[in-house]
């Protein structure tokens, strides 16, 4: 019945064995399951100073206002591993093909650079997976649009995972060719589909 | 003119005229004014008309409706033996007029019993003389003739059979009389009539000619026209073609082979008509029958499941193959194992390469068969455990140990649901593998690295599911179940990925609904050890207390759990433990309370726990005049007594009200004190019945309350709570008739607060009475002049009061129903009505400097407002919220983000009225997201809000800001804030999405 699938059976990993943010950032303040019991309303009493929302959550914000949140690998991670396979239903996060481990970001080298670089390795559910270049298109066109200018994205075939490895990097890292891709509309529409699963 | 001519006259042109010439023949017939026979003989020189069959036709219409009209007993036995004979006699001659012929024979029928003989003459004369019926191209025609056999049919069941019996060529002909019928109001005749011979007929010969005069029809795809008078649906004939399918085992050999031919259709409209077809002959068939073609049908199902192409065909292939294995369950023990050899040994052999989809698959599909019956689930557990565990235990791969373990929950799962609808439990089979179960899962919680949590979950659900199944565990297997959960829940700190305390508690909740006096016994003490009567510095008691505390969902301990908590509390109090620790109990005794199930009584919680619980609570606050509890832990013990005390009858109420009221009314003279008591006091008079309290210690109390706010220094705390106090008892206990009065006695009265330079005090507590009074509803007019006073400050004082208006709607538990408030149906329409309209008046006019005030109030007013209410006044709105989000105080956050909000929803439900704004929207929208000046909520509010826009307005409304949104999003990216990069990133994928397919336009 799969037979026109490169590999009808892949190994799916569970959702909840996935790497999420709740995972890599213990929470430092828990909501206790209490806090819902005594509700901090807005008050009546709001002196010029302090406005009604003193309790609300965009005052407590304010004094976080100032950290900055830099963007990590889990971000870059939640990012792409919502795309989904070409030919299985399933995204490529539980698929395998993209993994936290291999994501990898490199701050500037030098103070006067702003340019940071993002290192995605596709890992093929199969060797011989002829989609492979479609994925790794996906995942470049996924981060070119939803990182800011100053990341440089490389996406890559993870070493000794795909036959066809070295071709598709050639790809991949060739600017004018990924335009050029991005022309073809049957391509442009495999890959949008890819994409509508991403949040 | 005779009656015949006068209907042929009237009949093309005037059917109810040409009804009531027949219906006057009939009353003449009846009265005996006109004899039969001249009826007949009148009608002689039309119904033998040689020229023109359509007056023939016309004549037995005449007759037919004549016959109808008439009443019981009007004619004799002979003269209807007569007709009849007349009406056959005439189409074995002469076919015109058929219909009308089978009209009027239904109509014969009516006025007397037929016999034997003139059942089958009416048949054969039909089947012999108008075979096929299809030649008639009228569907009326065919219609009255269709009745007329299935009334032949449904009533003379006898006589019909015997015609069969008696002629072997009957069948052939009376099967084929039907073939090529289009219409579905005939055809929903015939597979209802023809359900007659299949299931009481001997058609064992004519089976497959049968079988395929219905079969023909499969898959219904009939669409009813739009507005059909008729009113048949496709599913109405779906139903009954199904039931002619499922009518005869004998169609067996026809069936299944057609129907598993049609699952491989590519419609996933026939695949849904076939699994429902193949349940009903599954249904409908013998066992032996089932038994024949039980491993074809698991052949061919099988890949519904296995390859789920749509979930719903998935589950109606499962429920087959329970029904299936249900059938096979009723008759002797062979066919059942026959059936269940192939399916056991194919998912043991997926078993082998778990977890894949077809593992998971296994699982359903075993599941979906033991859950048919105990015998079923017996062999399943005999065939598959064995495999299952060695497979489990000859790995070291978690992976594959978690795939199995889900395999064998499906199972037991099917266990749990056996018990709940079959009493008489056998159990042995799945008993005997319970042990090595309950140990694999143990050893799995116990040992496993605890970042595997896809594996650790599913041998707890496994545990929590085995303690379920009624019987299979013993006592001490049990036991194990409970101590190692309650391990997990007391003892595993891991914070982030690999905490599965949350999933841990529920599991031992579910298992103290089996087990309850395992974990009463067992963990409930373990718990205790956890719970120190003072806590040493460094420990924090927290997580253990609100995992006691969620165990009180399950009514079977929650008496114990709540007895134990309360015990707790008293020793922590008398040793002293820190006001923390000592709240955190009383939270926790909240919570049971609250989320949990105490013990009902008429549909209230019972009396018993206000007295054991809450009274004596209050009775430490009484005499503790000292009050070294601070305000915090009094807010916690009023809202126990308020939660334990507002459902309670009034005789309760009023000796709680009498027993307290001395000691309250001193405290609350008190100044200092009554400070530092309000939240206790404020949920003490919201749990109160209106009608139990005394109307002067009210005002005594309002006052009291009133003087406090109106002393208050702006950092006072708790003075918020004597404002709510206040709404309060305006709200619940003030008379609305004397409502004037009473505020003025109680030096409350707004028009006296707000004269002259208003202190913020004031406002606040003007405020607070307007809140009550607006919710209540019972006060008109002194609601609107109060209402009206406040709008008029707009103009004169600063932001302080426009943010004031924010409170008017706010919501707030203490006024509501439950607390025995009058909470009026409207009174959001009502604000809105009178505030709304106000203000986007007075903003037009209104100087640069108070200019912020209205829109400050007005998105105040808004923010609480349900969507319907302000829906109609949208237009109108759009300006000065679009100006509100021009603000840039940091203290107008809050006032943006609720404009922003209410943009959202616009975008969503009526995006044409902002439409015309598009250009504003956009330049603003994208104004909000520029940080540090907005906080992150507004930027990222104003995202979504932006996100939908391209969505929502009109393609070229949009794409001219396409270029501009896109640029300006790429800063949006590198946001300080994650959430805000997550709405950028959906919200620039939004806008990119604009030019697909389109690059020409640009």
């Amino acid at each position: 019945m799969d037979l026109d699938k490169d590999n009808a059976n892949p190994t799916i990993i569970n959702p909840s064995d996935l790497p999420s943010r709740r995972r890599s950032a213990p929470t430092t303040k828990r909501a206790g399951i209490f806090d819902v019991l005594a509700p901090a309303y807005p008050t009546l009493l709001a002196a010029p100073s302090s406005p009604p929302e003193a309790q609300s959550d965009i005052s407590s914000d304010s004094e976080e206002e100032e950290d900055r949140e830099e963007i990590d690998e889990q971000e870059v991670y939640d990012l792409i591993s919502t795309i989904s396979d070409p030919e299985h239903p399933l995204s490529l996060g539980s698929l395998g093909v993209v993994t936290l481990d291999d994501i990898k970001i490199l701050t500037p080298t030098s103070p006067r650079s702003r340019i940071s670089t993002v290192t995605v390795l596709i890992t093929p559910t199969t060797s011989a997976c002829s989609l492979t270049t479609v994925i790794g298109l996906g995942v470049k066109v996924r981060l070119v649009n939803a990182l800011p200018p100053r990341f440089r994205v490389d996406v890559r075939i993870k070493e000794g995972t795909s036959k066809t490895a070295d071709e598709v990097n050639k790809q991949l890292g060739d600017k004018e060719r990924v335009a050029a891709a991005m022309e073809n509309k049957s391509l442009v529409s495999v890959v949008n589909n890819m994409l509508a699963t991403c949040e | 003119m005779s009656d015949i001519e006068l209907y042929l006259f009237e009949v093309d042109k005037n059917k109810a005229e040409a009804h009531d010439i027949a219906e006057k023949s009939a009353s003449r017939l009846e009265a005996k004014k006109l004899k039969l026979i001249d009826l007949i003989t009148s009608l002689e020189p039309y119904i033998n008309n040689k020229d023109d069959g359509s007056i023939r036709a016309k004549s037995v219409g005449y007759l037919a409706d004549v016959l109808a009209f008439l009443p019981l007993k009007a004619l004799s036995g002979q003269e209807r033996r007569l007709l009849c004979d007349f009406i056959l006699g005439r189409i074995e001659g002469d076919l015109e007029g058929v219909g009308a012929s089978a009209r009027a024979l239904v109509a014969l029928e009516g006025l007397g019993k037929w016999d034997v003989e003139t059942v089958q003459r009416v048949m054969r004369t039909f089947i012999d003389n108008t075979h096929p019926l299809r030649q008639f191209k009228l569907q009326t025609e065919r219609y009255s003739i269709v009745q007329l056999i299935d009334l032949l049919l449904a009533k003379y069941r006898e006589a019909s059979r015997h015609l069969q019996e008696a002629d072997q060529e009957f069948m052939p002909s009376f099967i084929s009389y039907f073939e090529g019928e289009k219409d579905p109001r005939n055809l929903m005749i015939i597979f209802s009539l023809l359900q007659v011979p299949m299931t009481e007929w001997d058609v064992h010969a004519n089976a497959q000619d049968l079988f395929d005069s219905v079969f023909n029809y499969f898959p219904i795809t009939f669409k009813p026209p739009p507005d059909d008078p008729y009113g048949i649906t496709a599913q109405d004939l779906k139903d009954r073609l199904r039931d002619c399918i499922a009518a005869n085992s004998d169609f067996a050999p026809y069936a299944f082979p057609q129907l598993l031919d049609k699952l491989d259709s590519t419609s996933m409209n026939t695949k849904r008509d076939v699994l429902q077809a193949i349940q009903a002959c599954v249904l409908g068939y013998e066992p032996n029958t089932i038994n024949l073609y039980s491993v074809t049908l698991w052949d061919a199902l099988k890949f519904e499941i296995l390859n789920v192409q749509e979930e719903d065909l998935a589950v109606e292939s499962l429920k087959s193959l329970a029904l299936i294995a249900a059938r096979l369950t009723d008759s002797a023990d062979g066919p059942l194992n026959a059936y269940l050899r192939p399916v056991i040994k194919e998912c043991n052999e997926h078993l082998e390469d778990a977890p894949t989809k077809q593992s998971e698959a296994s699982g359903r599909i075993l599941h979906a068969i033991a859950v048919s019956g105990y015998t079923a689930a017996d062999k399943v557990v005999k065939g598959i455990l064995p495999t299952l565990f060695s497979l489990y235990n000859g790995s070291q791969s978690i992976t594959k140990r978690r795939g199995l373990l889900e395999v064998l929950n499906e199972i037991v799962a099917a266990y749990i649901e056996l018990g709940a609808s079959q009493p008489e439990a056998k159990i042995e089979a799945l008993q005997a593998s319970a042990g090595d179960a309950v140990d694999a899962m143990i050893r799995a919680l116990v040992s496993a690295p605890k970042a595997e949590v896809s594996f650790r979950l599913a041998s707890l659900k496994g545990l929590a599911q085995l303690v379920s199944a009624h019987g299979v565990l013993s006592e001490k297997e049990s036991g194990r179940a409970v101590d190692t959960v309650t391990d997990i829940v007391l003892h595993e700190q891991l914070e982030g990925h690999g905490n599965i305390r949350a999933q841990a508690i529920k599991a031992l909740t579910d298992m103290a609904h089996s087990v309850p006096h395992a974990v009463r016994d067992r963990s409930l003490p373990a718990f205790m050890v956890e719970l120190p009567d003072v806590p040493a510095e460094a420990s924090s008691p927290g997580p253990v207390l609100e995992a006691f505390a969620q165990l009180s969902t399950e009514r079977q301990i929650f008496d114990t759990v709540a007895l134990r908590l309360k015990n707790k509390y008293n020793s922590a109090r008398h040793q002293g433990a820190p006001q923390d620790y000592q709240r955190s109990l009383l939270l926790a005794l909240l919570y049971t309370f609250t989320f949990g199930t105490p013990t009902q009584e008429d549909g209230i919680t019972r009396a018993a726990y206000f007295t054991e619980y809450a009274a004596p609570l209050v009775t430490d606050v009484a005499s503790s005049s000292e009050h070294q509890s601070d305000s915090s832990t009094l807010e916690i013990v009023g809202r126990i007594v308020n939660v334990l005390l507002r459902p309670q009858g009034i005789h309760l109420q009023s000796t709680v009200y009498n027993h307290n009221v001395q000691w309250l009314a001193s405290a609350v003279k008190d100044t200092s004190q009554a400070m530092n008591l309000a939240p206790f006091t404020l949920h003490y008079y919201a749990a109160l019945r209106p009608e139990v309290a005394d109307a002067e210690d009210i005002v005594f109390v309002l006052k009291a309350q009133a003087d406090l706010a109106l002393n208050a220094t702006p950092a006072s705390k708790g003075a918020d709570t004597v404002l709510r106090h206040i709404s309060l008892l305006v709200n619940k206990f003030i008379n609305p008739k004397t409502m004037q009065a009473t505020l003025e006695a109680s030096d409350i009265e707004v028009g006296a607060l707000l004269s002259g330079i208003p202190s913020p005090q004031a406002i606040s507590v003007a405020f607070a009475v307007v809140k009550g009074l607006l919710i209540q509803g019972k006060t008109g007019a002194l609601a609107t002049k109060y209402l009206q006073a406040l709008l008029d400050l707009l103009s004169t004082q600063g932001r302080g009061i426009a943010q004031r208006f924010a409170t008017l709607l706010t919501p707030d538990d203490i006024l509501s129903k439950e607390n025995h408030c009058l909470v009026s149906g409207l009174y959001k329409q009502k604000i809105f009505n009178q505030a709304v309209p106000f203000m986007t008046a007075a903003v037009r006019t209104a100087d640069a400097t108070s200019k912020p005030n209205y829109f400050i109030a007005l998105s105040g007013i808004l923010r609480w407002l349900p969507y319907s209410v302000i829906e109609a006044s949208l237009p109108s709105l759009v300006a000065p919220l679009l100006q509100t989000l021009d603000l840039t105080e940091s203290t107008d956050q809050s006032v943006k983000a609720s404009a922003l909000v209410i943009f959202e929803s616009v975008l969503m439900h009526d995006s044409t009225i902002v439409a015309e704004h598009t250009a504003s929207l956009v330049t603003r929208l994208l104004n909000c997201t520029a940080g540090p000046t907005n906080h992150a909520s507004v930027r990222a509010k104003a995202l979504q809000c932006l996100a939908l826009a391209p969505r929502q307005l009109k393609r070229e409304a949009v794409v001219p800001y396409r270029r501009q949104v896109v640029k300006r999003l790429q800063a949006c990216l590198d946001d300080a804030k994650r959430s805000v990069r997550t709405e950028a990133v959906k919200c620039r994928t939004a806008w990119l999405g604009l030019d697909e397919g389109n690059e020409d336009d640009e």
